[in-house]
């Protein structure tokens, strides 16, 4: 596995040539898909909330494989509603979510929960079992396929081992497998919750301020991972950020909202700081 | 000045009427306390008559009855074991009943009301109550006692590891809820590992209270040392009754740091 956390330095980092998609042996052994192609799409998506706010209003949004969008946005613009939306967590009150081709909006129960199988999701907090070990807690993430009645009893997939490992390697912490999660530290144990995600063999990564608990290094390597993900293992991933000097650095596309609203949607070499600048200063 | 700018934002309460409805509380709590004294007849010059006959008692148990050692060892064995029947099926019965009795994780309002409606009726009864119902069921014995421990656990515990299980960190079970992973996989998987440390350290403590209770429960016929010590002291043999106590307050200490020590390996 060719999976390093080398220099993290900030100006060290070619925003550049991070964009550049690289081959990859990983996306033949996770059997992911690479085709290109649309992996999420959202269309007129309208969440509106029993008390009248309208949280979210006719948004659309389009992910290619091997494409990272940032989401941008000041506090109450309507982020958090739009990934509850597309995991399934809201149901929204018009239009639609696709992921991977199948439309989650009107889905419930069983059918949501295999519907979004291709879906993983990372939160602000890693939110692993801190009393299991690290290796446990990545092979939780495939337990969406596996279940049998052993699962259900606390026992991991014999199988899963062996790709759960390949997955703590991509992370680079292949090494803390045995270990137990409470002892790591916030941006490994991040990178175990996307080690997890991957375990699922998902073809749509939403990341929701994945680095928002975590100081810039940290911060920065796990940026720099979704960013291989996406272009090396062909993830669709979708990434709510707090920094906008590391949306420009990692996004290939920038979508701003404001008060629910989609006010900016381009690529990320074309968007400004000024007009950063802007997105946050409206509601101020 | 600095000072002055500080004062312009302190909050400038009604103080005087926070002064009245401080010594209204402490006038209360005195009026509950003498109330008290009150209704239990305390006689504190009681304590200084009634000290001759303490004194009476004490010299008449001394030396302890160290010989009554081997007839002893049956009655401890049987106090032990009262305490480990009690609290492994306190355990067993708990358990399950504290999830269906945790708001977090319940499958539905039904089950949390009929879960603590049994933990709050177990609980709300003395386990010398119930030992006093189990004698009248099955007789003079240790399973009596053994029961009663077991039933009053259940509430004791059942309680508890609701609490438990409400407090804990639910991010872990949305993640793996997201994973597409079921009910049970998420249990066994999330809930179970991040709540058992604090389960097994108040199941440990709870073995520790059900030794000491066991010891009372000997009192009602259910067994144990404590039926041992009832029987002494009803024959005036007050050696008997000094080396019992000593044996006990082993026990207790004994059990105390045992407990203590495996709890600080499950931390």
């Amino acid at each position: 596995m060719s999976a390093t956390f080398g220099t993290t330095g900030a100006a060290a980092f070619d925003s550049n040539a991070a964009r550049q998609p690289q081959a990859s042996t990983r996306q033949v052994s996770r059997g992911v898909a690479l085709a290109s192609g649309v992996k999420l799409a959202v269309r007129d998506l309208t969440m509106r909330y029993p008390n009248g706010h309208v949280a979210l209003q006719d948004m659309n949004l389009s992910v290619q494989a091997g494409e990272l969008v940032v989401v941008l946005g000041s506090n109450g613009s309507g982020k958090s509603t739009f990934m509850k939306c597309v995991v399934g967590l809201n149901r929204p009150s018009a239009g639609s979510v696709e992921v991977a081709g199948r439309d989650l909006s009107s889905l419930s129960g069983k059918a949501l929960r295999e519907a979004r199988l291709p879906l993983a999701l990372i939160s602000q907090h890693a939110n692993l079992v801190r009393r299991r070990s690290v290796l446990a807690n990545v092979c939780c993430g495939s337990l969406g396929r596996h279940r049998t009645l052993a699962t259900a009893f606390g026992r991991m997939p014999r199988d899963e081992v062996a790709p759960a490992l390949d997955h703590l390697a991509e992370v680079g912490l292949a090494q803390l497998a045995g270990q137990r999660a409470g002892t790591l530290s916030g941006g490994q144990a991040q990178r175990v919750a996307v080690a997890r995600a991957l375990a699922q063999n998902p073809q749509v990564l939403l990341a929701d301020e994945p680095v928002a608990s975590l100081d810039p290094e940290a911060a920065d390597e796990v940026m720099r991972l979704l960013r291989r993900l996406a272009s090396e293992d062909g993830l669709a991933v979708v990434c709510v950020l707090h920094q906008p000097d590391l949306a420009l650095r990692y996004a290939d596309r920038l979508l701003g909202l404001r008060r629910g609203h989609t006010i900016l949607d381009r690529a990320a070499t074309a968007v400004s700081n000024r007009e950063i600048a802007d997105l946050y200063m409206a509601d101020a | 000045m600095m000072s002055t700018a500080y004062k312009t934002h302190l909050p400038s309460g009604p103080s005087a009427l926070r002064n009245v409805l401080t010594l209204a509380a402490a006038l209360l709590a005195v009026a509950l306390f003498v109330q008290a004294w009150i209704v239990v007849q305390a006689r504190p010059q009681d304590l200084v008559t009634g000290a001759h006959g303490m004194a009476d008692i004490i010299s008449r148990a001394m030396p302890p009855a160290f010989d009554q050692f081997k007839p002893t060892l049956m009655p401890v064995l049987e106090t032990i074991d009262l305490a480990i029947f009690g609290t492994v099926f306190g355990v067993l019965l708990a358990f399950p009943l504290s999830i269906l009795a945790a708001r977090n994780v319940t499958p539905g309002k039904p089950f949390y009301y009929g879960a603590r409606a049994i933990i709050g009726i177990t609980r709300a009864v003395p386990d010398l109550v119930w030992a006093l119902l189990f004698v009248t069921a099955v007789g003079l014995g240790p399973f009596p006692g053994a029961l009663a421990l077991a039933v009053h656990s259940v509430g004791m515990l059942g309680m508890l590891f609701a609490e438990v299980i409400e407090d804990m960190d639910m991010g872990p079970v949305e993640a793996l809820t997201l994973t597409g992973a079921g009910r049970l996989q998420v249990f066994a998987n999330a809930v179970v590992p991040g709540v058992m440390p604090s389960l097994l350290g108040i199941a440990l403590y709870r073995f520790d209270e059900n030794l000491r209770s066991s010891l009372v429960l000997g009192f009602v016929g259910a067994g144990g040392i404590g039926f041992e010590l009832l029987t002494a002291m009803n024959l005036f043999q007050y050696p008997t009754v000094a080396f019992l106590l000593i044996v006990t307050f082993v026990l207790v200490a004994c059990a105390e740091r045992i407990s203590a020590y495996l709890r600080s390996l499950v931390a």
